[in-house]
């Protein structure tokens, strides 16, 4: 345990010599613990993510360095190899790849890579996969207006940022429906001012989403199908 | 001048011969220089280089578990070249999630010689400068 412990309280010491470099960072949680630990990271250039600060929650298990770390994306982000939900994450490094040279801030940097080089082959979060496999431009979309709600990147960074002047009903909707983690395109088709009215009486949006598209509750047909349809199946 | 010396207070200091270790276990075909991990970038916290790397103690110091540096520490080489505390190589390797691999490239763990070469093989000129 001592041995574990001096190792990362010189582990914490280091990275903060090189923050500013690096712009890494990690902080104990409690001052007088080396269990738990947040540690951060300036989202990669060249990506959705850029400008972004992401808060990881670090736990050092008492097997420390033999162990591996526990990590989990705090800051919410859209990414195949993270739960959009719980931000665990998928990597192998983290589980089955662990090597006892490994540190805190060289499994921060891995973390920061993954954010660059996703595996949508071996997702955390199937439903972000999915999108990324089949439309990269609305997955990037998505990956980095969650950058700047969440994470702190600022609009500018926004290649349309021109169409970003507040448009109608649709335009809000859509931003409701990337934030709930939709695939926009679908909720688009559906309409997403409907998808997010649904959404926010408290049902899960990928339910809806999923309930909407079961029923054909779209354009034309939403009169005829009638919401009180639409909200059975989604008590169900 | 004359001095007389009545008497001395010998210093001696030692490090593990690195360099030699390196010919000595090195396999023909072997790369000294091949950085196996993705982790290693450009900025190289500059005693990473001296340091073992699962205790993170420097070489020359002893692993977490040991009092005295020297002999009853000793070094153990892979025939990938890697170099780390023989005890905590072990503690690894003891691991189910080793796999037998080595930390730094995860290929099988070979061990290379029985142990560190002679302590008094001579050091190179610039190590005992550092030291110094
Ligand atoms: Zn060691
Ligand atoms: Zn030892
Ligand atoms: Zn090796």
């Amino acid at each position: 345990m001592a041995s574990r412990n001096k190792r990362l309280a010189r582990e914490v010491a280091d990275c903060q010599k090189d923050s500013s470099k690096s712009g890494i960072t990690i902080r104990l949680v409690h001052p007088d613990s080396l269990d738990k630990f947040v540690g951060t990271f300036p989202g990669p250039q060249g990506t959705p993510y850029e400008g972004g600060t992401y808060e990881i929650e670090i736990e050092a298990p008492e097997g420390y360095p033999f162990q591996p770390l526990k990590m989990r994306f705090i800051t919410k982000v859209y990414h195949p190899n993270v739960s959009s939900q719980s931000g665990f994450i998928c990597l192998d490094i983290l589980k089955t790849s662990w090597s006892p040279v490994f540190t805190l801030r060289t499994c921060l940097v891995s973390l920061q890579s993954l954010l660059s080089t996703p595996e949508p082959n071996d997702p955390q979060d199937a439903e972000v996969a999915k999108v990324y496999l089949t439309s990269r431009e609305r997955f990037d979309e998505t990956a980095r207006y969650w950058a700047q709600v969440y994470a702190g990147a600022p609009s500018s960074t926004s290649p349309n940022g021109a169409s970003e002047s507040e448009g109608g009903e649709d335009k809000q909707g859509r931003r409701a429906a990337q934030l709930a983690g939709i695939d926009w395109g679908i909720a688009d088709e559906l309409g997403a001012p409907w998808v997010v009215r649904f959404a926010e009486m408290g049902f899960e949006p990928r339910k809806v989403v999923e309930v909407l598209q079961l029923l054909n509750y779209r354009a034309d047909n939403r009169e005829r199908v009638g919401h009180e349809a639409v909200l059975e199946r989604l008590f169900s | 001048m004359k001095i007389t010396i009545n008497n001395y207070h010998a210093i001696a200091l030692w490090r593990w011969n690195l360099k030699a270790g390196l010919q000595q276990h090195q396999p023909a075909n072997a790369q000294p220089t091949a950085e196996g991990e993705e982790e290693e970038e450009e900025e190289d916290d500059d005693d990473d280089d001296d340091v073992c790397g699962i205790c993170r103690v420097a070489y020359d110091g002893c692993c977490p578990d040991c009092k005295t540096p020297g002999d009853e520490c000793p070094l153990i080489w892979g025939e990938c070249t890697h170099v780390f505390h023989m005890h905590c190589i072990i503690k690894w390797l003891d691991t189910e999630s080793s796999k037998q691999q080595c930390p730094m490239d995860r290929r099988p763990w070979v061990t290379a010689g029985a142990a560190a070469p002679p302590p008094d093989a001579p050091p190179a000129p610039r190590q005992a400068a550092r030291v110094a």
